[in-house]
Order: structure tokens, then sequence, then C-alpha cells
């Protein structure tokens, strides 16, 4: 059974919005895709997408006037809200590929792959790209029916959020090369590195768990 | 672990899906809309969709059928076939295609791989080769367009790199519709010299033949046509993909 | 003109705002409620569930209709046991004579659905014969059908033949039909799959196909329920279609004649002969395999899905399940009260399927609506061989004698209008 509760797709102008649309359609979820202040500030439940570099995220968030409407719909409205990919690391305090700050909603700073310190054979492409599998690290509602042998998601990234075993905001973990959080998370807030749009029935199902669980 | 990624390269034609043989003989194979619905509820890793006619500059890009064809899939999805211009990216990337295959035009001016993957990303931008084997047996590039000499394939890859292409598709002309096998040696010496992914095409027959260009040829990923819409070599039509546990025993 | 313009608006206006059986699912359902209250004043068979509302329908003394007479007939004609095997058997021995010095024995026609997919296990392991599969593609194949086909023949290793009908044509033609305001819609399918059939047998040198129609349980197929021949496709193709169909396989009449009588193929249907019991077939299918069920009887192929859990049902008020579970109750498979009770609901329709006919035929919700409610025509008013047929009476009698074509052929396309 699917809550009939909104999903708010913000649309600041990078990332893959019709097909998470598409799928959120698919699983039942009532969506809407909208770039207006006016409109994102009615959210009740968001989805922040994005597809490119750190910085021109943040910039075209800044020129969209949505910054403030974002962080205010976290910090006091505190509604659900999911980052997919770019949308994962803008929810960081910032990003070695750029300048600028992320919305810091989440303690951690994303880095660059870096297989500095292992064997020239072990050294492995960059970006990330294709099918992975997550261990999970901490039981949430977004995992449910999740915690399967053959879950995987679709990846594409040069970037990502560090595993910090110290702190509990790395909801899951995923290895290239070595291990880095793929899924992370904090109160209300929750991202993931990959694209639950482009992971058939494990993103359907991750998606659903965001609709009905939050 | 991350997956080798096997991907079903998918020809369009007048609207229509065609599978060739050394880039003639065109054979008919179906709807795309079905197609790929089916290939969708078969959970591929990601598809390719090359416009024959488009990147013949006979067609222009159909974008109705691309909107169409992105409605139904849950996995990521590439297009190539006469893309000229930036703008014709942004346009398909919109529609819900992840990558943007370039070849032609890239030839032309390796410039427009660059100004695309500061645009949107190397990750959005494949590098398509094709190659083709001359007198004496030597590999070459294999294009319509009346360029300049590209150079050796691996010349040109290098340079397709340089520019920003965040992977190259590579595809043997003399092996496609043959289920020969890759071209092992063509694939090794682009990856050896190579630091962004490269995925094979052109020839694959069988599970083995798959596993032994990541294994032999060090392809990041393997794509195949003839293999994924037809039942047997020489016989019917039967889009089909291996199963999880097929593709985990010859590939993970 | 202005009158005309101003009715269509009204027209379009009405389809937009009303809420009907095509575009609301609660209506439907409160329809079919309703359609189910008046039909329990109509008088039923006592044996199977068809009522009065089947054209050609009888019933004797008993209160038992001519059409399970029909099938009683049928069973006395192929007994199945002992006596029917050993006749398979025969054929078998035939078809493996003919097939010395060729490739294959026999062609079997093939869908992925449960009938054809046993006919390949039948003919290769039971039969020890070799067969060629052939498969007609319309290119509205679902998943599941195409991967049982995949499935089936590499575990047998048997070798597939497709004929792959041009989309653009197939989507044109069934536009066509439904703009014809005619029930007659994928019988493109049907005699696609027959003429593909006879093409691969020509091609090969095959003489005998195998064709997976079973009466225990599929029942028989009331008269008048919907027609089919080429030249009924071609004569609406010319009305209210917009491309030539030249990758549709076709049955002309001179194609039959010479593949009746020149290139004498036998069409013989395995499943008459013996003792089929679908459930568990489909069970050893799904165990030896891999097989998998797509919940219903043609629902293998999306257009057949379309045509049978929304099309019928909600446009021509026809109930299409109750020929099968006619079919299952008279050979014993199926409790009469199971198949009454799954009579009170409505068809099960995925709603995915309608979606899709609309984006393949480029219909919008009002145009899609509007075709639903067209006045309701027949293939009389339309130019086919039926005519022909009923006067080639007797000649086909000989060519089901000869099994050459099936006796469901003769029976129905070269009788009167109105007799079975």
């Amino acid at each position: 059974m699917v809550q009939s509760s909104r999903i708010t797709v913000v649309n600041y102008g990078l990332g893959n919005l019709g097909s998470i649309a598409n799928m959120l359609k698919k699983i039942g979820a009532q969506v809407e895709i909208v770039s207006n202040k006016n409109e994102v500030e009615k959210a009740k439940k968001l989805i922040l997408p994005g597809v490119g570099a750190f910085d021109a995220g943040m910039s075209k968030i800044r020129s969209a006037n949505l910054y403030s409407t974002l962080d205010n719909l976290v910090r006091v409205e505190k509604i659900p809200v999911l980052g997919i990919c770019l949308g994962m690391q803008l929810l960081a305090e910032g990003s070695e590929e750029g300048e600028q700050d992320g919305f810091g909603w989440i303690p951690c700073r994303i880095r660059r792959f870096d297989f500095g310190n292992l064997n020239e054979s072990d050294k492995l492409k960059i970006p990330h790209m294709g099918w992975n599998t997550i261990n999970i690290k901490e039981n949430k509602p977004i995992f449910h029916k999740l915690d399967r042998e053959d879950t995987q998601f679709y990846f594409v990234h040069s970037f990502h959020a560090p595993f910090d075993p110290a702190h509990n905001f790395s909801y899951a973990t995923t290895f290239y090369g070595y291990e880095f959080a793929s899924v992370i998370g904090r109160n209300n807030v929750i991202g993931t590195q990959f694209h639950p749009e482009k992971s058939h029935k494990f993103g359907m199902q991750l998606l659903r768990n965001f609709v009905e669980n939050y | 672990m991350l997956m080798t990624r096997v991907i079903p390269v998918l020809l369009l034609k007048n609207g229509a899906l065609v599978k060739t043989v050394k880039f003639g003989r065109h054979s008919y194979i179906g709807d795309p809309v079905n197609a790929i619905r089916i290939y969708n509820e078969l959970e591929v890793d990601e598809l390719v969709f090359l416009d024959i006619m488009a990147s013949q500059g006979q067609k222009s890009i159909n974008y109705e059928l691309l909107r169409k064809i992105a409605d139904e899939c849950f996995m990521p999805l590439c297009y190539g076939g006469g893309v000229s211009h930036i703008n014709e990216i942004g346009k398909i990337l919109e529609l819900g295609f992840e990558k943007i295959s370039l070849n032609t035009w890239a030839l032309k001016d390796p410039n427009l791989i660059t100004k695309a993957a500061q645009k949107y990303g190397s990750q959005s931008i494949v590098v398509s080769i094709d190659i083709r084997s001359g007198l004496f047996g030597k590999r070459r590039v294999y294009t319509r367009a009346s360029t300049k000499n590209p150079g050796d394939p691996l010349t040109w890859a290098k340079n397709a790199e340089t520019s920003g292409a965040g992977e190259i598709l590579l595809n043997s002309v003399d092996r496609d519709g043959t289920w020969s096998g890759y071209d092992i040696d063509l694939i090794t010496e682009i990856t050896a010299n190579l630091s962004i992914p490269v995925i094979a095409l052109g020839g694959a027959g069988s599970l083995q033949d798959l596993s032994d260009a990541v294994v032999k040829g060090g392809a990041s990923a393997v794509a195949a046509g003839s293999m994924f819409v037809y039942q047997k070599k020489g016989m019917g039509v039967l889009i089909n993909y291996p199963s999880k546990n097929q593709l985990k025993d010859f590939l993970n | 003109m202005a009158r005309l313009l101003k009715s269509k608006i009204s027209v379009l206006y009405n389809v937009m705002c009303t809420k009907n059986i095509f575009n609301d699912e609660p209506t439907w359902q409160e329809h079919w409620q309703h359609r189910y209250e008046q039909r329990q004043k109509l008088r039923i068979c006592q044996r199977c569930v068809f009522d009065e509302t089947i054209k050609g329908i009888g019933f004797d003394k008993d209160g038992v209709c001519n059409y399970c007479r029909l099938q009683e007939d049928l069973e006395s004609q192929f007994p199945g046991g002992q006596k029917g095997w050993e006749d398979i058997i025969r054929i078998s021995e035939e078809a493996r004579k003919s097939g010395r010095n060729r490739p294959y024995d026999v062609i079997v026609g093939v869908s992925g659905g449960a009938d054809s997919s046993y006919m390949l296990h039948l003919a290769k392991v039971e039969l020890g014969l070799r067969p060629l599969a052939v498969h007609f593609d319309n290119t509205w194949n679902s998943t599941i059908a195409t991967n049982n086909i995949k499935k089936v023949t590499t575990a047998l290793d048997i070798d597939l033949y497709t004929h792959v009908v041009d989309n653009q044509e197939f989507d044109d033609s069934c536009k066509a039909f439904l703009k014809a305001g005619v029930p007659d819609l994928d019988i493109q399918t049907d005699l696609g799959l027959a003429a593909t059939l006879n093409k691969a047998a020509i091609r090969f040198g095959i003489k005998y196909v195998f064709e997976g129609h079973s009466f225990r349980s599929e029942g028989i197929c009331p008269s008048g329920l919907y027609y089919m021949d080429s030249k009924y496709i071609e004569s609406i193709q010319k009305k209210y279609g917009t491309r030539k169909l030249t990758s549709l396989p076709h049955m002309w009449l001179s194609s039959q004649l010479k593949w009746m009588l020149f290139n004498r193929l036998k069409k013989i249907r395995p499943l008459w002969y013996i003792d089929y019991q679908k459930e568990n077939c489909k069970a050893m299918l799904s165990e030896k395999y891999g097989w998998e069920w797509y919940g219903g009887h043609h629902l293998e192929n999306r257009i057949t899905a379309f045509l049978h859990t929304y099309f019928h049902p909600r446009r021509w008020d026809n109930d299409l399940r109750c020929i099968g579970y006619s079919g299952l109750i008279r050979s014993g498979q199926m409790n009469r009260e199971e198949a009454l009770t799954l009579l009170r609901k409505p068809p099960s329709v995925d709603l995915e399927i309608i979606e899709l006919v609309k984006k393949r035929l480029s219909l919008t919700d009002e145009q899609f609506v509007s075709l639903m409610q067209l006045p309701k025509r027949s293939f009389r008013e339309f130019k086919t061989y039926k005519r022909t047929f009923e006067r080639m009476r007797p000649f086909f009698y000989l060519m089901a004698k000869w099994e050459r074509i099936p006796w469901s052929f003769y029976m129905k396309y070269t009788a009167k209008d109105g007799a079975i």
C-alpha cells in the first residue's frame, strides 16, 4: 500500500528528473517536479537529484533562489529529504571537487577516489561506473527488503562520501578499491550515491521505502 | 564488487530495430518499444541505441521515439547517431538518456567531445570507434565522414580520451554479426594504453566470448548485438539476455 | 459543415467529461456487477458455462448445450488414451519418414505459451522427433513469453525460426481494425502464425506441422465471435490503413490451395490425440525448463491480452474466459462452480497494457475512448472470402479428412451463417 504523500522532485537544472518521476509513478506515488521557490517551500517530502559537478550544483541552487528554502525545509520543518548522486553530495559540508560549501546537513566532506595506496595492478578506473553491491551498516527503513545478496545499484561518480566507522552517518558502504559510503544520512536526510531510478527493481524498492516509510 | 557490465546494442532504422552483418545486410528485428520493455523486464545492465539513418545523415534524430524508449527504462541508456551539436546532447539527456555516443562528428571536430564533457560531465560522453581491416589486414578507423585521416585506432582513442571522453565503445566492423568472437588483439591494444573504460563490441557469440573480452582483452564492459536478438547463430529473432547466474559464472 | 463540427465537438466533450467503462475502473466494476445480476436470469447450460447469449446455442432435453455435444463428438473422434497415443505415434513415424535427409521432421508453432511449449517437449522427448520451433513475432510479445521460448528451446536444443512483422505495419493494421468498428482485432497474429508455419515448412522441406490447439483445454469457440481471413485484412487496410502490409504473411486462398494440394502440408493437432491435462503439463514445464506462467490463456502476448481482458469484455460484452473454462469443465479439468465463481469478477486487466496500446497506436486518451464507442460493425460489411469458403464446402471437407486443414476451419468457415 503506497502512502498518498506527495513527492516533490526539485528541478534546479541538473539531473535525470524524468527517470525519477517515471519510477515514482510506476510505484504509485504522487509526483510533482518543481523549480520555483514558492512551490518548493510547500514540499512535504523531497527528492534532490543531480548529475555533474559540485560547484555547478550549488551555484544553480543559489541562482534559482532555493538555498534558504531547502535549508529551512530540512532544519526547521524537518521534512524527509532524499539526495541522489550529486544531490547526495550536496547534503555534505563540501567537496574536494569544488570551492563552495554544501548544505552541511551531513557532517562529512566529499572526496575524489584515491587509489594511491593500492598496488599498480589494483588501481581502478575513475569514474566508478556500473553495478555494485552495498553493505548495510545501519538498519534503517530505507533498506527494507534490500538486505539481499543480489541487491545492486547503478553507480557513476568520481567523488564519494568517506566511510567513517566512528560516526553513524554512513548508512551503507560499497567496495571500489576500498570501502566508501554509498548511502549516508542523518535524522530526516538521506543520500544515495547510486541512481535508484536506473537500478531496476532494487531502485524501485528503495524509492518505495522512501515513499512509504518516511 | 563492481560487476562487469553486459550491454545489448540495438540498431534503429526508420523506427524499427535491425541487425547488421559487417555493417551491411540489414535484417528486421522488431519494434523498439516492445524490445525495450522486454530488456527492461529482463533487467539488463545498460542499453545502447544507435540510429543508423541519423548516423549517416539521412534522417534527423527521432526525439519522439527516444522519449518513448526512455519512458520504458529503469536502467542506463546511451544514444548514438548523428549527434553533432551540444544542444542535441542536452535535449537527449533531458529525455532520460544517461549517455551520448559520438562518432562521426567527434572525428570531424574533437572539440565537440571537450565541450560536451565540460558541460555534461565525461561520464555522459562515450566516443564510439568503428574499426575495419584494410589492405594487408591493417586495422583502421572506419568512418563515412570525409575527414582527414584520423590515424590508427590507438591514436584516435587516445585523442578522444584526452579530449574528455568518459568511455570508448570499440566496435569491430569485420566481426559485426559474425558470432566469431571479439577481436581480442584490438581490444588489448586499446585497453592497455587508455585509462578510461573500454566497452568491447563486435563478434560476441557466446558467454565465453564475453568473458574473454574482459579477462584476455582487459575490457571494462562488453556489448553485443546478434547474441541478444537471435536465438542462435543463423536462427530466428528472439530478444534475450543471460540470466544473473550465467553472468555470475562467466563474468563475476 | 458547421453541424458536423458541432457534433464532433459534442462527442469529444462527452468523451472527455463522462466517466464510462473505458476510462474509469470503478464504473467498469459497477457495470460488471450489474451485468452479472442480469445474466442470472438467462438460461445457462447445465454442463458448461455457456448461456443463451452465445450465438448458435441450443439446449437439449437435459439442458445441455450443443457445444457440449460437439465437444463430445470430438472426444469420440479423438478419444485420447491408448488409441490416441497409438495414433500420434503412427503420425510421428510418418513425419519421421518424410523428414529423412532433411534437417527437421516436424514444424512446431510456438508462442511461449503452455500448449506450444509442451508440444516441443512432446515432439522431442516423448515422440523422439527433430522439431523446428517456428514463431510469428507480432512485436507485442511479453517478456515471459520470449523468455519461455528461450528456456525451452535452449534446454531441448531445438532451433528456432522466426518471422517478425514490421511493427509499424502491424500497428497500422490494428488501428485500422479499431477504426473499422469491428471485433476482429489481432486476427493478423492468428493468420500470420498460420502462414509462417506453412512458409517455414516449405522453406525447410517439412511436410508435418504441429499446431498447439487443444479442444479439451480451449473448448469450442462459438461461431460468429470473430472472423478472419486475409482478404478481410486487406479490405480493412485499404479503407482505414495508411500503409501497405508488405511484411505480414498472408493466407491468400491461392496460397492455401497450393499448400493443401501441391505441397501437401499436413496439419496435426497432437494435443487432440493425447490426454492433455494442462495443469500437470504446466507444472512439468516449470520444473524441467524453468517455464513461467503468465496469468491466463493467451496473455503471453500483449495485444492478445488487450483483446481478451479489455477489448472483448468492455466493447463487445464478450467474456472469452467462458470458452476455455467450458472446455476444461467438459474434459473434467475444471469444476463448474469454480468457473462460475471466477466469472463473477471481470477479467483482470493490466492497465499498463492499455497505456501501451495508446502509446504504440499514437492515440490520446480521448481518441482511444471514441474508438471504443464507435458504432458496432461486422465482417459482413467488408470484402472477405466467406462466400467463397461456403461454396467450396465439399472441397474443404476432403481437405479436413486428409488432414490438410483443421476440422475447426471446416466447421466454422464453410458453414452458412448461423450454423456451426
